[in-house]
């Protein structure tokens, strides 16, 4: 039997040495550059139409136009029937991931008496002219409060990618300017885009009426990495992605762990080719990111030996190789101890730190993208 | 104007044959497509110009030949030979266009199809028993060679054992054949003027079994199917979709054309026998069907057994059954050619056909889903899934047989659930679940590979729901070839009573 340990000491072994979970190749630099430059693109569509939901569409019921930013036009009502537009429904969806698995200081502040008190002043100022609305929230109390919580969390993660589609971006103008060269590169990018942003506030403020109200104030102390970065690796790369069709589990076959923690059907596992008959969708972040691929990577595509007929697994392949582009570059952000350090003790704690993420990648698609 | 029909893929294979050495494959290619397709063109007026309604031969040609043995040019067409005819144009210019671009040899290949095309065309045209013959064997030469040339590692070992089958079994014919026409006092070899009533039962058995046995081979049925299984799987693509759309139609045209309407008295007296002989290559060819792991040899297996149903039709020789067994004819000719060309495709683009590797070819990303559904639909055409073709072939024959052999008719019905099952297993280990590994980077299909398919699946579909259009060119000729065969069958029963 193969222990754990032998099979992901190599990838220790490359993290130790510097190197990242995806091997370094000019292939590999290629392929996670460019569709992190169409993601990135996809991520700032996604987190302006998050911050618009949170801020311009909480206690709305009926949301029809919660994906228009506030263009009610007929020409992108068209557009929208048409299909012709991103598909913000992912974004949403990640967004109720994260809602879903919780964890990290936003999960925590959420049920404090503090942001139930802010909370309830914005229902009572937002109905103050509605007492049928008034006279229901005093009878489900909590309606309105999950509704809000659901808020703060569009709030969250749209602000969580708006650095992150920054870093992309940025990434991909870097390596346009043949600034980045390899895998470390990137990874080094990123992890230095987290750093510089780790203690960037995570705040939520509505206005009604022209009067803010603030319902994750700053004094919360809520943070981007601890608080928005890391429960986000933690629920969609780790637990549970919304990648539409991949694989499907049987809960009364017991094919799930009872224990959300055990969860391992997030990015970094996900089976990037659609599993029975025609016809299941690939995921909507694929069909956005299609639109957006630099022509670099999208020759690369159509040189492959199905040209474009495969292009959403192939994005799914290169979007998952980027992903453990990204995770790498949180796990180095969050070693207990400087990397090069000389130090014994701190070298062992930082194996102890890195062995206890790899267990979790023994059955990921870890081994895939380094074949 | 049947004459035109042999010999523009005649002309067609020696122009081909005298291009330059080293000319472009595709440029062949579309030579030989142009010579098919104006037989094809030229098979559709003939269908435009035939009238149902009259059972005796139509656009007869006759050219008197060798006087002394009576060996005459003689064609005709009847509603028996008709749709075949179509059928074996059509499967021809599938065929040729179904060819790998960048075939070795073409100009050989492509003159030794149109050679097969017209040798195939003349059997079913020849209304004289020796020109039959020699049309019979004119299609065995070409073949034996692509499979030879063409074909997969062990061709040599396939296209040898094809050959010795087929070459028995024209041995068997001829003998049968000369044994009928000097026997019963003819003087030319013409098929309207053999009468074998004046022959004893005896004689006529023993004429019938060599035919049976003769066509039987190339039928083939159950126990000389042997050399099909190893020259489908040997053969490439295209000789694949022709050998088991209409070569193996021979064997059945021979069987009602030369046994049933030639012999009716000894073939009323066999018949119980090529029941239960049919119930038997039913369910030994789904049987072992069901046991194949290479997906032609399945197919090829496949058409062992809905061979029987054709046998279990003539055996009935009611006018329903022996409608059907047409009606089957062109069923399984569309239907194994439409699932061989898949299987080709599926070949071609995994490099295997074993269902234990190739999975999940569905897939609508990476596998090939215009493929598995057209082989979802040809499964299901096979396994008589009512609205193709297949159905309304084998229900013809069973609801006609059912009145003369009710246990043989519901033992071969037995045969269709049979088919269900190893289709089943076919499609669901091969094209549904996850893509395998070794095949989860599948170059694409391409419309040009896929239009053949296409066409044939539009046929499987149109006479599964409009069955008219083909029955109503033969009816009228199955109907009188089993009231003759009744009033002869009629009179040996009396004629026996008497005697006892």
């Amino acid at each position: 039997m193969v222990s754990i340990t032998s099979k992901t000491d190599p990838y220790i072994e490359r993290l130790e040495a510097g190197g990242a979970l995806l091997p370094d190749s000019p292939e590999n630099v290629l392929e996670v550059v460019g569709i992190l430059k169409s993601y990135g693109v996809v991520l700032d569509a996604y987190w302006r139409n998050l911050l618009y939901i949170a801020e311009n569409q909480f206690l709305v019921f009926f949301p029809f136009f919660k994906y228009f930013n506030g263009d009610t036009s007929w020409k992108r009502l068209l557009r929208h029937w048409w299909h012709d537009r991103i598909n913000f429904e992912y974004a949403e969806y990640c967004m109720r991931t994260m809602l879903w698995h919780g964890g990290g200081g936003l999960d925590a502040y959420l049920d404090s008496v503090e942001f139930q008190e802010s909370a309830d002043a914005v229902i009572q100022a937002k109905f103050k002219n509605n007492p049928l609305i008034l006279g229901l929230n005093q009878l489900f109390p909590n309606f309105l409060l999950e509704q809000l919580r659901v808020s703060a969390y569009y709030s969250g993660l749209g602000q969580f990618w708006r650095v992150m589609a920054e870093i992309f971006l940025t990434l991909s103008d870097l390596y346009d300017q043949g600034k980045i060269k390899s895998i470390p590169d990137v990874v080094d990018h990123i992890k230095a885009g987290l750093v510089a942003n780790a203690n960037n506030p995570i705040t939520y403020t509505v206005k009604i009426q022209d009067k803010a109200y603030e319902l994750i104030p700053s004094s919360a102390g809520l943070t981007f990495l601890a608080d928005t970065a890391v429960p986000y690796v933690e629920a969609v790369f780790f637990r549970g992605t919304p990648f539409h069709g991949t694989v499907s589990y049987n809960a009364q076959a017991y094919q799930i762990p009872p224990d959300q923690a055990r969860f391992q059907y997030g990015a970094l596992y996900a089976d990037p080719l659609p599993i029975g008959g025609a016809g299941i969708p690939p995921t909507l972040l694929m069909q956005d990111m299609r639109h957006y691929l630099p022509e670099y990577l999208h020759e690369q595509y159509r040189r492959s030996p199905r040209g474009e007929d495969d292009l959403r697994v192939q994005i799914c392949i290169s979007f998952q190789k980027s992903m453990f582009c990204v995770t790498t570059a949180a796990i180095l952000g969050l070693m207990p101890y400087p990397l090069n350090t000389s130090n014994p003790d701190e070298r062992k704690a930082n194996r102890a730190y890195l062995e206890k993420w790899m267990s979790r990648f023994t059955v990921s698609r870890l081994s895939a993208v380094n074949n | 104007m049947l004459s035109a029909l042999i010999f523009v893929p005649l002309l067609g294979a020696v122009l081909i044959g005298f291009l330059p050495f080293g000319i472009d494959a595709k440029l062949t290619r579309r030579i030989a497509l142009f010579f098919a397709g104006i037989t094809f063109f030229w098979t559709v007026i003939l269908l435009v110009q035939f009238d149902p309604r009259q059972i005796n031969q139509q656009f007869t040609e006759f050219l008197p030949w060798i006087d002394v043995i009576g060996w005459n040019y003689h064609l005709g067409v009847d509603g028996l030979s008709l749709p075949l005819l179509v059928l074996n144009a059509l499967l021809n210019c599938i065929a040729i266009s179904s060819t790998d671009a960048d075939i070795r040899r073409p100009r050989f290949y492509y003159s030794l199809l149109l050679i097969l095309n017209a040798g195939v065309a003349g059997a079913f045209v020849a209304q004289d028993l020796l020109l039959f013959f020699l049309f019979y064997e004119i299609e065995l030469v070409p073949l034996y060679l692509l499979i030879a040339i063409w074909g997969g590692q062990r061709r040599g070992y396939a296209a040898t054992k094809f050959l010795i089958y087929t070459a028995i079994s024209g041995i068997i014919i001829l003998a049968s054949f000369l044994g009928l026409v000097w026997l019963s006092g003819s003087k030319t070899f013409a098929l309207s003027t053999l009468h074998t009533n004046y022959l004893s039962l005896e004689t006529q058995i023993l004429l019938l079994l060599g035919i049976l046995i003769g066509f039987g081979i190339k039928m083939p049925l159950v126990p000389f199917h042997t050399w099909l299984p190893d020259a489908h799987v040997e053969a490439s693509t295209p000789v694949s979709v022709l050998l088991a759309g209409v070569l193996l139609k021979l064997g059945t045209y021979g069987i009602l054309r030369f046994g049933m309407n030639l012999l009716p008295q000894a073939w009323s007296y066999v018949a119980p026998t090529l029941a239960t002989w049919a119930v038997v290559s039913v369910l030994y060819g789904a049987s072992c069907a069901i046991a194949q792991k290479d997906m032609k040899q399945m197919v090829a297996y496949s058409s062992i057994g809905h061979m029987g149903y054709i046998l279990l039709g003539a055996a009935a020789s009611t006018p329903l059954s022996i409608l059907g067994t047409v009606l089957q004819m062109i069923s399984h000719g569309l239907i194994s050619a439409l699932m061989f060309l898949l299987v080709g495709i599926v070949y071609k683009k995994t490099g295997s056909r074993n269902l234990d590797i190739i999975r999940g070819l569905l897939n609508p990303e990476r596998g090939m889903p215009i493929t598995g559904s057209l082989m979802v639909l040809a499964v299901m055409a096979s396994a008589g899934i009512p609205g193709m073709v297949g159905f309304i072939a084998e229900f013809i024959v069973f609801r006609g047989s059912f009145s003369v052999y009710p246990v043989q008719t519901l033992l071969c019905m037995v045969g269709t659930g049979l088919t269900a099952v190893y289709f089943l297993l076919l499609t669901n280990n091969a094209f549904f679940g996850r893509l395998s590994p070794q095949v989860s980077n599948l170059p694409r299909v391409s419309w040009s590979e896929r239009f053949p398919a296409i066409v044939l699946a539009i046929f499987i579909v149109i006479f599964g729901i409009q069955p008219n259009w083909l029955a109503k060119w033969t009816e009228p000729t199955t109907t009188a070839m089993v009231d003759t065969y009744s009033t002869v069958a009629t009179v040996t029963l009396v004629k026996a009573k008497g005697k006892s």
